[in-house]
């Protein structure tokens, strides 16, 4: 096979490839910029609107903090995740990798939730979503709930679920192509280090805001 | 000259050689020989190891050249080399 035919070859990639396995295309340290940008702009977005990312799939509407707080969160859960799934392949991987594509490609893998954010940003969802919880906790409420809020309210519902699907399947995408890993071991390996690495992100998500007093 | 099959199409079991012979003086050997290590990957990764020996070896290389990414071609290096490893170890 000659360059060229390389060349054409390397063309003839679908849409989906893109989005549920890009990381044949980009991984390391290409995968690595784009996602911290990609996690920075989300830390930036979620503190204008309250959205913390609490834990590594985790959005949640909360309490105002400042900038760094919401930073520190995106970098805990994708540290996380990383750390744990390195700490799998070690274990279930054949075949020697790169820490870097770990990383970077779990940091990539992340990008559904910037899109998530952009969904539920809108005031109507989070006044939508206090409604509820007053009306969960049957405490006397003042919000007056518009008629497009319970529409915003349910495609950014649909939106996020979504979005938290995709984000999974990234996150197994970059765990298989970085590490070499396939078949039943993957999968109960990713599964594990995923419960493994949510739990340990919401204690030190916890953690932080306590030690800094914003619990 | 036709692509040399590795697998029988009927009963999907790795081939041999039965008969060689020479386009000059049209001898012929008979017998049965076994294919060469390589000769019994698929055409694609035959076609992956031809590229992988003109890059010098370098994953680098040959990952911008088909604009894939590293791990991606680390992998089918990876698949070539444990396929070639069966054969080895049933001998």
């Amino acid at each position: 096979m000659t360059n060229n035919e390389l060349k054409n070859n390397s063309q003839n990639r679908t849409l989906k490839q893109w989005l549920f396995n890009p990381f044949q295309f980009i991984a390391g340290g290409n995968a690595l910029f784009l996602g911290l940008v990609i996690m920075l702009a989300a830390a930036f977005l979620g503190s204008l609107g309250d959205l913390h990312f609490d834990g590594v799939i985790d959005l949640h509407i909360g309490k105002p903090a400042p900038l760094w707080f919401f930073i520190a969160e995106v970098l805990i859960d994708w540290l996380c995740l990383s750390i744990v799934l390195l700490i799998a392949a070690f274990f279930v991987s054949r075949s020697s990798f790169r820490i870097i594509d770990v990383f970077g490609t779990q940091a990539l893998a992340r990008t559904p939730y910037l899109a998530a954010l952009l969904v539920i940003m809108p005031k109507g969802f989070n006044r939508f979503a206090e409604y509820l919880a007053a009306k969960g906790m049957q405490q006397p409420t003042t919000i007056t709930i518009e008629s497009t809020d319970v529409l915003l309210f349910i495609v950014g519902i649909v939106v996020v679920l979504s979005m938290l699907v995709w984000m999974v399947a990234l996150m197994y995408r970059a765990y298989s192509v970085s590490c070499n890993t396939k078949g039943g071991k993957a999968i109960i390996s990713f599964i594990a280090g995923l419960i493994i690495a949510e739990i340990l992100s919401i204690v030190s998500i916890w953690q932080l805001a306590l030690r800094t007093g914003l619990r | 000259m036709k692509k040399l099959p590795s697998i029988c199409p009927a009963c999907q079991s790795p081939l041999n050689i039965k008969r060689l012979s020479c386009q000059k003086c049209s001898t012929e050997i008979e017998g049965l020989f076994e294919l060469p290590a390589l000769a019994k990957l698929s055409v694609e990764d035959q076609e992956f190891v031809v590229q992988f020996v003109r890059c010098s070896g370098s994953l680098k290389e040959m990952a911008r050249l088909q604009k894939l990414s590293y791990p991606t071609v680390r992998n089918q290096l990876d698949n070539v080399i444990e396929q070639i490893k069966i054969p080895e170890n049933q001998q």
